[in-house]
């Protein structure tokens, strides 16, 4: 057991199924969506962090709403798209640390959601995320 | 300071006001210092969340106690005939009433975020290019602000019935009970790391209700002198002793057949109404100044004494059988 850890399973089932699933917001040419298709440099450190874990990204669409929703009903593992550290939504879902170096989002203060309490999740996201980009 | 109103205070007494407003300060400067650190750590957790509030709240009767210390050291004037004693305890009613009302609101929060099933969130913070969960230093943290309490706490005890003050008492009292509090968020965020999510708004809840009956506790308290209860001894336990000193000592008095007193407690002082019944028909004015004087002697907290002479005692005042 390590410590934190998810209530919920989360990091151990996206290890087990080798799937992560990411709901994915437009957000400038950080990450665009052209007929379903995610891409741009968000999306891609969205995958390279999966594949730390031997894990596909299946990728959702949708607005902020939705995805929040998506974290709430246990159908997502992870959001992202152009939110910042000030985004209303904190209550339902739960922000990483904002960062400032993410990919095709600099100067701005982005964070990513997960579903609420899934600390262990969070903890391995941010430790990747200040690997990769910065704190 | 030497004296409380038209109270001179014995040496003892001036010793332990003294050292009492150096622990209120001392305490004032910990919490503050406390209330920012465990800021600094401040995450998801409603049990830390609660405990933090709780820190902010325990300043309430410290800084009461040091304000009604400006008011009742004042003497009684024509507007103010009785003094300002009883600043002390309106200070001490409205510390009980914002524990009792924030400790409700806290414990409807922890409720609520059981019965929602909310899962508290801890994220991680980078100390020197390490990525590590903030829930170890929320632990860390706690673990060392536990300390600080049992030492002003027992302090504050040992002074409370030296002054005969009930919010220094009840302010002892807290601090003394406060590490339940801090274990109690330990455990919380203890319980968050381990994936036992409820453990959280349990603890938070267990600490609000701690907060509450705080509050009720000080509350009734403060009420019950501020309507007049017969004077009690600092922790509430007992008649105060001295009732019954005084009708032994006036039935003592040759002139004096029988005695009984009400007694009430102004805060830190006490009025003293003495009925005494006269052997005879005729007594000296020199006799009841005697008696008056030698009650005011008894003890530093004897503020106002009236010898009431009267042919029968009142049912309500106490004499000899209690």
């Amino acid at each position: 057991m390590t410590i934190p850890t998810d209530p919920n399973g989360t990091l151990e089932r996206v290890v087990e199924s080798g799937q992560l699933r990411v709901g994915a917001s437009p957000a400038d040419s950080a990450l665009s969506i052209d007929d379903g298709e995610v891409s741009g440099p968000l999306a891609e450190l969205v995958e390279e962090f999966a594949d730390e874990y031997d894990a596909e990204v299946d990728w959702t669409v949708g607005g902020e709403e939705m995805l929040v929703q998506g974290l709430e009903d246990g159908d997502l593992d992870l959001a992202v798209g152009d939110m910042t550290d000030a985004s209303p939504w904190t209550s339902r879902a739960s922000a990483t640390r904002a960062y400032t170096q993410l990919p095709g989002l600099e100067g701005r203060s982005t964070v990513m959601f997960l579903p609420m309490g899934e600390n262990r999740m969070q903890a391995a996201l941010e430790a990747f995320l200040d690997k990769e980009v910065g704190g | 300071m030497k004296t409380l109103g038209r109270t001179d205070l014995p040496v003892k007494q001036q010793d332990a006001i003294r050292s009492a407003i150096r622990w209120e300060v001392f305490t004032i400067g910990y919490t503050i210092v406390t209330i920012g650190v465990i800021a600094l750590v401040l995450g998801g957790s409603q049990a830390m969340k609660t405990a933090w509030i709780e820190d902010m709240l325990s300043l309430i009767p410290q800084m009461s106690f040091l304000l009604a210390l400006v008011f009742i050291r004042r003497e009684p004037t024509r507007a103010f005939p009785f003094g300002l004693h009883r600043t002390m305890g309106v200070g001490h009613l409205v510390a009980g009433v914002a524990l009792l009302v924030v400790g409700g609101t806290l414990a409807v929060e922890a409720i609520g975020g059981l019965l929602r099933q909310e899962h508290p969130a801890i994220g991680t913070v980078v100390v020197f290019g390490r990525t590590v969960w903030l829930g170890w230093f929320m632990i860390a943290v706690m673990s060392l602000i536990v300390i600080g309490p049992f030492f002003y706490g027992h302090a504050k005890a040992k002074l409370a019935p030296v002054l005969h003050n009930k919010v220094l008492y009840a302010d002892a009292d807290m601090a003394k009970a406060d590490w339940t509090t801090t274990v109690a968020s330990i455990v919380g965020v203890a319980g968050i790391g381990l994936g036992i999510w409820w453990l959280d708004g349990a603890a938070a809840l267990f600490i609000s209700l701690g907060i509450m009956w705080d509050g009720f506790r000080n509350a009734r308290a403060a009420v019950l002198d501020l309507i007049d209860q017969r004077a009690r001894t600092h922790d509430d336990k007992h008649p105060h002793p001295l009732i019954d000193r005084i009708v032994a000592d006036l039935e003592m008095e040759p002139w004096v057949d029988r005695a009984a007193v009400r007694m009430r407690d102004m805060g830190q002082v006490f009025h003293v109404e003495a009925f005494v019944v006269p052997r005879r028909r005729k007594i000296a004015v020199a006799d009841i100044e005697r008696a008056r004087a030698m009650v005011a002697d008894l003890d530093w907290k004897m503020q106002d004494v009236s010898i009431i002479v009267t042919p029968s005692l009142p049912d309500e005042a106490v004499g000899r059988e209690g």
